[in-house]
């Protein structure tokens, strides 16, 4: 039996964390830039707030029913991630975890005994939300695919799931498939639905109900067998066996405010290169191929959902993890993609070519530009210890008027010595 | 699955180091007899954090615990994972405002007592919204 433990609409649980008053209010969080919404609590979704709305449509309806705010806190919501995963892992083992996401995580409940997994999943769950204050649900299956399955029904009921679902029998496997509509099923994409939902089926039981032959030519051969088979209750998706080193690695942003300056753009997309070789090394990679693409703000003629785009790419001579090199060939792209007199909202650097860090093929032809490994290594090492972004590149600027909007973020409480949450008697104040 | 493995104490530190981080030892792998001793130094967190995930840090803010040595600035050290009980300092959630308070029960009632006399006990029975949000385990308070 394999468990997913899954935290409950995990940052708005976050914020309420440390604003205990907002624990049964409407909570919405934004996106970076406060874009759009990306994360509901239950009373939110109630009101009607939709997943990935953009936050003007529906400031009223949050104005309206006082819903509580906050611009994305991420430093917050990794630090409690981190806190989630390491109760699981002291509850279950190291190896017996896979972090899946930032909020959620498969066990291999293989060794536990049959009679005790539904205490076990429950104890689980009370210990979570004590030791961290984060609730989770938990669905535990014979695959993970039905796992998932049944932790998205103890969510959608959580006044009688009690936040947990187990799927052991055949008959509980049976009605779990058949409240769950197919589009709900882990892995099934949008268009696989609408063609099997042309098809006449609806439900994830008549999708698990499929003739092998049919699913293997309609659906994408063996992965769509996989999961048809997942569903049945054949285990074919390994605990941990889809992690894999990423392949291309981006880093996009929106503008805080409308950019027209080159200036402006380059320490922007010398920010961005420099965040994404920071993720690049630490997978322990190098990249040789660094892409910029800058967007424009909308205008009357583009009448499409977006403003023009232009990219370009370069190919360096070696994969390099050093930030120096990329911010070079990426500031270098942008001046060739800028034009002026555009505005500008939102710009990205992409690093594909990736080669793990230690096996870089040197040109022979080419002067080998010297790479700064020892100097890149001492400046992660200082920002990850002394907070993110102590030490900075020249070339990223240091007023940085075009970062982010982040105008209802919470405090950072749990990674800043100067934002402890408070605590005490609201009225005392003859103190800083 | 090993029950002790996770109920004890979860900061094990670094009690580990190589020949390399000995500090007297020469190429031959002996180092001064005094080597044999050596120890790491004391860490704060291992004293002070029992249970790393479950332990967070709050700000005092009011004088109200004041004769239990808790002053206003002061910094708490708050561990979720210890059961409430009588006696125990905590941060408690009152009717949605955090507070800091000593928890008090009898066989009737429940309080929440104030270590300062210009603040009142609080009878818990007069409130339903009362939950534990942790119990304090140390204060830091700087002398300066």
């Amino acid at each position: 039996m394999i468990a997913i433990v899954d935290c409950n609409s995990f940052y708005c649980s976050c914020e309420r964390l440390f604003q205990p008053r907002l624990l049964h209010h409407p909570v919405v969080v934004l996106s970076n830039n406060d874009g759009c919404v990306i994360a509901r609590s239950d009373e939110a979704k109630k009101l009607g707030i939709a997943m990935g709305v953009p936050f003007f449509e529906v400031r009223s309806l949050i104005y309206q029913h006082d819903i509580a705010v906050f611009s994305s806190n991420y430093n917050l919501y990794g630090d409690l991630s981190w806190r989630v995963m390491e109760v699981l892992r002291q509850f279950a083992g190291q190896d017996q975890v896979e972090v899946y996401s930032v909020d959620e995580a498969f066990i291999d409940f293989s060794q536990i005994d049959p009679e005790q997994i539904e205490r076990t999943a429950r104890e689980l769950r009370v210990r979570v939300e004590q030791w961290t204050g984060i609730p989770v649900s938990v669905g535990v299956a014979p695959t993970k695919t039905l796992a998932k399955l049944a932790n998205r029904l103890a969510k959608k009921d959580k006044l009688n799931s009690g936040c947990v679902q187990i799927l052991q029998t055949e008959s509980q496997r049976i009605r779990a498939l058949q409240q769950t509509r197919l589009e709900d099923v882990w892995g099934i994409g949008r268009a696989y639905a609408r063609k099997l939902n042309a098809r006449g089926y609806t439900s994830a039981w008549d999708l698990a109900n499929l003739p092998d032959a049919w699913v293997h030519r309609e659906m994408g051969g063996v992965v769509g067998l996989r999961l048809v088979r997942e569903l049945r209750g054949e285990p074919c998706i390994e605990l941990k066996e889809e992690l894999v080193q990423k392949q291309m690695i981006a880093t996009t942003r929106m503008f805080g405010v409308p950019v027209t300056e080159l200036k402006d753009i380059r320490e922007a997309v010398a920010s961005y290169a420099t965040r994404a070789t920071e993720k690049l090394r630490r997978q322990f990679s190098a990249a040789d191929t660094v892409q910029v693409f800058l967007i424009c703000k909308q205008t009357e003629e583009d009448g499409g959902w977006r403003g023009a785009v232009s990219s370009a790419y370069t190919k360096l001579s070696v994969a390099t993890g050093d930030t120096l090199l990329i911010i070079q060939a990426a500031v270098c792209l942008a001046e060739q993609l800028y034009r002026r007199g555009l505005v500008y909202k939102k710009a990205g650097v992409v690093l594909s070519g990736i080669v793990p860090a230690d096996a870089c093929q040197g040109d022979l032809f080419a002067e080998t530009p010297t790479d700064h490994r020892k100097l890149m290594d001492m400046i992660d090492n200082i920002n990850f210890s002394q907070r993110d972004e102590l030490l900075v590149f020249g070339a990223c600027g240091t007023k940085r008027h075009w970062q982010m909007k982040q105008e209802q973020r919470s405090k950072r409480y749990t990674t800043r010595w100067e934002e402890l949450p408070r605590v005490g008697d609201p009225g005392f104040n003859h103190s800083a | 699955m090993d029950r002790d493995h996770y109920t004890k104490a979860t900061y094990r530190g670094t009690k580990d180091f190589t020949q390399q981080q000995v500090k007297t030892a020469n190429a031959t792998g002996f180092g001064a007899a005094a080597d044999d001793y050596s120890e790491r130094g004391i860490d704060l967190n291992e004293q002070l954090i029992r249970n790393k995930p479950a332990t967070y840090f709050f700000r005092m803010k009011g004088d109200a615990m004041r004769e239990a040595g808790i002053f206003d600035g002061d910094v708490l050290i708050v561990d979720r994972s210890i059961k409430l009980s009588n006696g125990k300092v905590i941060v408690a959630i009152l009717n949605g405002e955090l507070l800091v308070r000593r928890y008090h029960q009898n066989f009737s009632s429940a309080f929440l007592i104030p270590e300062n006399n210009r603040y009142k006990p609080i009878n818990l029975s007069e409130f339903s919204d009362f939950s534990l949000w942790g119990v304090v385990t140390y204060v830091i308070h700087s002398l300066s």
